[in-house]
């Protein structure tokens, strides 16, 4: 997600990788040399000690969104007890308990500093707005203004894994209740309510600010008012606009002004008129589509070029600020279900050399060439342990070239790669 | 034995009055974070075995192959460490490379029967249906005993029957057959056996049986002949329904399935996992009550009581007890059965758990565990030596 302050970090560009690295965990950066060029690609190590355990047998669920502020402390979102399993792992924070020592959800929104203590936790539903049924990206803003998308769908717990948010598995990853031999307790039905349609934005403390959008309420792709499960947003401070990927039910890119949220201009792929009538199943053998199917993030360079997350097409599309298409580029052409562009962060060397590329379908951080788009090795396969992933959905950088990243599903982690010097 | 509970609250409270009278008093002193943590480790009065994981073992696995719910973990005569894990329960999410048409390009699963040597590095992968045996619906449960032979049993549906294997996965024996379990009272089928130990002295077989019947099953080991079995307190097993678990009622007079253990000391006692009625039992070898114990005894649910390992001192002084339920190992004075300190806490960081399911000690002393549900790792802990340890030591990084 959005980082404020940029950094210089040559240091990070400076290592090269010649061979194989003898790399705990085997989850660092293999360089691909393209075209006959000199392998040169950063390199990251996981500090599989990092973040320090949470008190109070707190535990996160799905992480939906990852940022890092002025400070650079990272900012995570996670969907808390909606996507723990009551019976097996919110032993807690049930009613009744069924635990004695462990465990509960976090609260939705944690502050980590470098070091990885635990700075603030805040978040969940209060008085004069609407906490998202499932949050999507967070965002932190040159004044430390969090933002949060709200970007989840009302469906029944059976269909938990069926929808398209960041947090939400196109297969099903249950309780797995055969663990314990026992059956699954069935869950309730979820109260009836409207889908996700908004973005909050409170204190670094966790006041409430401002709300942009009602849930349940979109006029499509072509609203002025409106949005449709924002899936992440980012700032361009400099012309006081907030660049909005809208969404995961919206096929466009929509930018307001960052104070009012008054409506400015909206686009959708290529730079054409977003269009919601319905798409057949991606397939990597037909034309790319000629309109985003998934936006699930937005980020903006300092050179003014904007990128976009069009995950189920697993491609990203660049655009300058008021529209204009650039390029594109596909990633892992033949991924389906969820797609392979999830988030993207942007190195924070003065250049911006990079784009990191959260693959949560694939597993693993793809690397590319920010100027040429051209694959250069990716971070990390499918896994539990350390510097492993399962549903990496969220990427951001520190200044010092650290880089955070979060899980979704059932990964329900956030890591932290530092580079190799 | 709610006066285990109330001691070990006692304790506790003793602890934290010590605890904070250190910390005042080097506050005082201007000493450092660090050494406060020491201090109110001594403050804690505790000596225990010490346990550090090692976040970076194992190593990664080959192929791009991933472990589902992993619910068997053995130690064999080399300290190898053998697991075995639900090839099945992995989700179209993670193993997207098997799907047909493939979804991407990561994952597969991995065989469900993995050996590892010290290091971690993976060497054998094996199992899963094949000729002249009947894979388990759901493989559960796994030991290396003394000739080598590598043991699986089965805990879903029609599950009823013991595997043996070779160390390179050639079949040996089938004991039950699937589908023909006659309950608690069976002497030649299982009900859905979750875990074997066997005593190498006695060439026996004690099998923990299971999620299905209610008892102790000791079989000849060669044969799998039926040599004795019994139930909660050395009772005939009953297969009646005994309803839910209620932590207020006095203790039922029979297991509560799943039957999740049932391990034999060096001195010949059996100790049995009574999962969900939060209890250890103690037999003797023939099945005589000896003593029983409970832990964390208002966990509803999956219950506190999942695996037993030994420690590897020669009189085997402490018991390390897995619980998957408040996610935690917890180390007993075996003699008393009392909790002298836990370790591990909820999570999926390194020394953390979700569902930690199976426990077992190689020759060093080392921990390892292994997580069901999503947690879906193994661990090891590694052995620090007998050392001041708080009561409740949270996660234990290296270095802390």
């Amino acid at each position: 997600m959005q980082r404020t302050v940029g950094a210089t970090i040559a240091a990070l560009l400076a290592v090269t990788i010649g061979g194989a690295l003898a790399e705990p965990r085997g989850t660092n950066v293999v360089a691909q040399a393209r075209g006959g060029a000199a392998a040169q690609a950063p390199a990251f190590q996981v500090d599989p000690l990092w973040p320090k355990p949470l008190p109070n047998h707190w535990i996160l669920g799905s992480v939906t969104g990852v940022a890092v502020d002025s400070r650079d402390h990272i900012w995570i979102v996670h969907r808390g007890a909606d996507s723990l399993t009551a019976r097996t792992e919110n032993g807690l924070g049930t009613d009744p308990p069924t635990a004695e020592e462990c465990c509960r959800p976090a609260p939705a929104v944690l502050e980590f500093d470098s070091a990885g203590n635990l700075v603030s936790s805040w978040g969940g539903p209060g008085q004069g707005y609407d906490w998202p049924m499932t949050p999507g990206g967070i965002a932190v803003d040159a004044k430390g203004n969090v933002w949060i998308t709200a970007a989840g769908w009302p469906e029944p717990p059976a269909a938990r894994g069926g929808g398209a948010g960041r947090g939400r598995a196109a297969g099903a990853a249950g309780a797995g209740a055969a663990g314990a031999g026992a059956a699954p307790t069935p869950a309730p039905a979820p109260p009836a309510r409207p889908f996700d349609a908004h973005i909050l934005k409170f204190s670094p403390t966790g006041q409430f600010l401002q709300q942009f959008g009602k849930p349940g309420t979109s006029e499509g792709s072509a609203g002025k008012a409106t949005f449709n499960r924002p899936a992440g947003l980012a700032f361009d401070a400099s012309a006081n606009e907030i660049y909005v990927a809208d969404g995961y039910t919206n096929r466009r890119i929509v930018v307001l002004d960052a104070s009012t949220g008054a409506y400015k201009r909206h686009w959708g792929a290529y730079g054409t008129a977003p269009d919601d009538a319905t798409l057949p199943p991606y397939d990597p053998a037909a034309p790319p589509a000629k309109q985003f199917r998934t936006v699930g993030c937005v980020e903006l360079s300092q050179d003014g070029q904007v990128y976009v997350c069009d995950r189920q097409n697993n491609r990203i599309q660049v655009f300058r600020k008021d529209g204009t298409f650039v390029k594109e580029v596909i990633v892992s052409k033949g991924t389906l279900g969820n797609g392979s562009v999830w988030d993207i962060a942007l190195s924070p060397d003065a250049a911006q050399r990079y784009l990191f590329v959260a693959d949560g379908q694939n597993h693993t951080v793809a690397i590319l060439v920010r100027e040429t788009l051209a694959a250069n090795g990716t971070l990390g396969s499918g896994g539990r342990w350390p510097g492993a992933f399962y549903a990496v959905g969220s990427v951001a950088f520190d200044s010092k070239g650290n880089l955070y990243t979060g899980e979704t599903f059932e990964g329900k982690r956030v890591q932290k790669f530092a580079p190799r010097r | 034995m709610t006066s285990l509970g109330r001691r070990r609250q006692s304790l506790d409270m003793q602890t934290r009055i010590i605890g904070i009278t250190f910390v005042a008093v080097l506050l005082a002193l201007g000493l450092s974070a660090r050494a406060l943590d020491q201090a109110a480790a001594q403050g804690g009065t505790v000596q225990a075995p010490r346990f550090e994981v090692d976040p970076m073992w194992p190593k990664p696995l080959p192929n791009g192959w991933l472990m589902g719910m992993t619910i068997g973990v053995g130690v064999d005569a080399r300290d190898h460490v053998w697991i075995v894990h639900r090839v099945d329960t992995l989700s179209a999410n993670e193993v997207g490379a098997a799907q047909n048409p493939p979804t991407g390009t990561c994952c597969k699963p991995a065989p469900p029967v993995l050996e590892f040597d010290t290091d971690g590095t993976l060497l054998h992968s094996w199992g899963g249906p094949g000729q002249g045996y009947e894979w388990p619906e759901s493989n559960h449960g796994i030991f290396i005993d003394h000739k080598g032979i590598v043991w699986l049993g089965g805990n879903v549906g029609a599950d009823a029957q013991i595997l043996k294997f070779t160390q390179e996965g050639k079949f040996v024996a089938q004991f039950g057959r699937s589908g023909q379990g006659k309950g608690s009272n069976d002497t030649v089928n299982f009900g859905r056996p979750a875990k074997i130990f066997v005593d190498p002295r006695q060439n026996e077989a004690y099998i923990a049986d299971g999620y299905l019947n209610k008892r102790v099953v000791v079989i000849d080991a060669d044969t799998g002949v039926f040599k004795r079995y019994w139930g909660a307190y050395g009772n005939k097993p009953d297969d009646t329904n005994p309803g839910p678990y209620d932590p207020n009622a006095p203790p039922i007079q029979q297991f509560r399935t799943p039957v999740h253990c049932s391990d034999l000391s060096v001195d010949n006692l059996v100790y049995v996992c009574d999962r969900p009625n939060n209890r250890l039992q103690v037999f003797t070898r023939e099945g005589k009550f000896v003593k029983e114990a409970f832990f964390f005894k208002k966990t509803l649910g999956d219950g506190a009581v999942w695996d037993v390992a030994f420690s590897k001192d020669p009189q085997q002084k402490y018991l390390y007890l897995a619980d998957g339920k408040n996610e935690r190992v917890n180390v007993l004075l075996r003699d008393t059965l009392e909790l002298l300190t836990s370790f591990g806490d909820g999570g999926r960081q390194p020394g953390q758990f979700f569902a930690v399911h199976s426990i077992a000690t190689d020759s060093k002393g080392n921990i390892f565990t292994t997580e069901t549900y999503e947690g879906r790792r193994l661990q090891k802990f590694v052995y620090k030596g007998i050392a001041q340890v708080p009561r409740n030591q949270g996660v234990v990084w290296p270095g802390k």
